[in-house]
């Protein structure tokens, strides 16, 4: 193993994040307690905008199971959920955010001391990524008696074409309708069109901190991107989340500049596909820096990276991005799209991580790191684990994997 | 002043392997012991035994890599590099032209694919699962009561085909049972355990082209495992003398070549 000498240099932007944040959880739990103002709960590239043009504050449960498997309490929770009857092989992002609700037991208390996730005043889905959303969504549907709606896209496209957006827009246009007939509330076509610029522009932003990461030595890495990440998620449509990524662009521009690498002694660059192991998010970051390795980029990372918006109908935008993400295409799209990054990125090799629970975001169950090692001529990796549920991972196993896949870069670069 | 000394040690899961080499990369000690609770106490002790064999001195050490699980927990090794490096490397020497290297431990089971030049071409390792490995077999002996070595006997005198249909530790003891009340030989069921390793093995294989050889504790120990092997991969398996010291050579094999390179970090899978 080798260890680096020169010591990593932080990301200062994380501080603000931190403000950000803190900022963005007490406001939603104040809306929560106040009668005069609605929360609304959606999947992370479901149709927030709407959401947000009708007033909502919004809130992502994902973000959520994703905090309870970093703070790796996720195994502790889920079987509150397993003895409800849903899988213990089903979505542990599900399964342990049910689970914390049961447990009453939220790091969001500790953290910004709230009473928790903010209480839904509806529920809104997209199946875009999976179907589990749905039952994790009427849970929360039954247990506070608040209507549950959502759009159901094709899935698994190869091109995307203009029938396929159609389609998906009325369907967000009838979403549209049941919201303002459920809430006695009219959709402001203008305030939509506003917001969806901004979510566009934060997404373009996002894009370009991603990009950064093209330079030699990479000024940030996958483990970097997890966390600032958030507000592309939680805020886009906003200009809070605008305000953030241009001044981390102008942060990683000057690291660039000055030659700073996220891993400094940088020596393979490599790409992650698939979920990210929360529980472990830490000790891979360490176990990648020790190896004078970044990991430069990402599928999970480039989930919020849509195209620009034109500024005409802004319903055609919201239809295109949540059914052309990665997720919900072919697999002859996926592997275009992986081959594309690899180029970009200037890729070593690949690991694809087999989430246990996550088959949906998985690509490594139909020989898919196969025919990529064939077709691009990389070495590839397939690491065992999960999302959250740290039980279907083992350290041991997967570090060596790791190392031995370091050793076979450094084999194939003689 | 005394013949340098290589040294390559193996902590693995069950066993801590030792192997030394001379200047001329000749094995000149070897020893194993059981990896215990103290990783560093049992790689101590497998290597004072085998620089007895080899009449040398710890001064006489002049490099040494660790490999294994517990590859950390040595601190004269210069060097840890991956067991998956290091069997390749081992296996490699005693067949340059092996393409595919099946690696059965105690705690898990490592296929390692190389390409023609001897270098990495792919590897896999089992799951979070006993399913294939070592604990696999001896979890099934204990339960019936018999050692490994006599599964492993009792499997050599099977004649029939039996298979066992599952993989896993917990439900092939269940199965063994409702074999037992079937009436089946002792001999098959034991061969059917043997047959339900190399089945789940082949299953990690990318490819089965080329030579193949089989390294570590369980194909050292059972014979009933190279023929599961072979009738499953219609193919020789080839078993190296030391199948068990596989990953301790390779490693030594490694600190040689380092040394000899003038250089910290090692050559592995493609010197030879």
């Amino acid at each position: 193993m080798v260890s680096t000498a020169v010591k990593r240099v932080e990301i200062e932007a994380q501080k603000q994040l931190r403000g950000l944040l803190r900022e963005h959880f007490l406001d939603l739990d104040r809306a929560a307690h106040d009668t005069d103002r609605k929360v609304a709960w959606c999947t992370s590239v479901g149709p927030c905008e709407i959401l947000t043009a009708l007033g909502f504050e919004v809130y992502f449960p994902e973000n959520h199971g994703a905090l309870l498997g970093a703070k790796k309490i996720s195994h502790r929770l889920i079987p509150r959920a397993v003895g409800l009857g849903y899988s213990a092989e089903s979505c542990s992002y599900m399964t342990s955010d049910i689970g914390s609700t049961l447990a009453d037991a939220s790091p969001l208390k500790e953290a910004f001391g709230i009473s928790g996730p903010p209480k839904p005043d509806l529920l809104i889905y997209s199946t875009n990524q999976c179907r589990e959303v749905q039952d994790w969504w009427n849970f929360y549907g039954r247990r506070n008696g608040v209507p549950v709606m959502g759009v159901c896209p094709p899935t698994h496209l190869g091109e995307v074409t203009a029938e396929h957006v159609a389609f998906v827009r009325r369907m967000l246009v009838k979403l549209i309708e049941q919201i303002e007939v459920q809430f006695g509330l009219k959709l402001d076509r203008e305030r939509l069109r506003d917001v969806v610029a901004l979510s566009s522009r934060a997404s373009a932003l996002w894009r370009q901190v991603l990009d950064t990461a093209r330079a030699h030595p990479s000024p940030i890495t996958f483990f970097d991107g997890v966390i600032h990440m958030a507000p592309v998620i939680l805020m886009r449509g906003s200009q809070k989340a605008l305000d953030y990524y241009e001044g981390l662009l102008v942060e990683l521009w000057d690291r660039i500049r000055e030659g700073i690498g996220a891993v400094p002694s940088e020596r393979f660059r490599v790409y992650w596909e698939g979920m990210p192991i929360w529980p472990k998010v830490r000790e891979l970051s360490e176990k990648f820096y020790d190896l004078s390795t970044v990991v430069a980029a990402s599928t999970y990372c480039n989930s919020w990276a849509f195209e620009d918006y034109d500024g005409t109908d802004p319903l055609a935008w919201m239809a295109r991005i949540s059914t052309e993400i990665f997720i919900n295409r072919d697999e002859a799209s996926k592997q275009a799209f992986l081959g594309e990054l690899f180029d970009r990125f200037d890729i070593d090799g690949a690991i694809f991580h087999n989430a246990r629970t996550c088959p949906n975001n998985t690509n490594s169950r139909f020989g898919m790191p196969q025919r990529i090692r064939e077709e691009y001529n990389i070495p590839v990796l397939v690491v065992d684990g999960d999302l959250s549920d740290i039980r279907f991972f083992s350290a041991a196993q997967t570090m060596t994997n790791i190392e031995a896949f370091i050793e076979q870069l450094e084999d194939h670069a003689r | 002043m005394s013949e340098p000394i290589y040294v390559g040690i193996d902590v693995g899961s069950s066993a801590t392997k030792c192997v030394l080499l001379d200047g001329g990369g000749e094995l000149v000690g070897h020893h194993v012991v059981p990896s215990g609770f103290d990783y560093a106490e049992s790689a101590d002790s497998a290597l004072a035994h085998s620089l007895l064999q080899a009449s040398a001195s710890r001064a006489d050490i002049a490099s040494c890599v660790s490999t294994g699980y517990g590859r950390a927990s040595i601190s004269i090794a210069d060097r840890q590099v991956t067991e998956i490096s290091c069997h390749a490397r081992g296996a490699r020497e005693w067949y340059p032209q092996v393409r595919n290297i099946i690696d059965i431990g105690g705690q898990d089971t490592k296929i390692i694919r190389l390409t023609d030049e001897g270098k990495l071409a792919d590897y896999r390792m089992n799951a979070k699962c006993a399913a294939g490995t070592g604990t696999f077999l001896e979890s099934i002996a204990l339960k019936l009561g018999v050692t490994l070595d006599q599964l492993d006997e009792l499997a050599m005198k099977s004649r029939e085909d039996t298979v066992m249909n599952s993989y896993c530790t917990v439900f092939t003891g269940t199965e063994v049972i409702e074999r037992i009340k079937e009436g089946q030989a002792r001999e098959d069921i034991s061969m059917g355990l043997f047959r339900s390793i190399a089945t789940r093995v082949s299953e990690m294989m990318s490819s089965r082209d080329g030579p193949v050889s089989a390294t570590g504790g369980v194909a050292a120990h059972c014979r009933a495992l190279i023929r599961a092997l072979e009738e499953v991969l219609e193919a020789e398996v080839f078993l190296p003398p030391m199948p068990q010291h596989a990953g301790a050579y390779g490693a030594a094999l490694i600190a040689l070549e380092s040394k000899q390179a003038g250089r910290s970090s090692a050559d592995h899978v493609a010197r030879g």
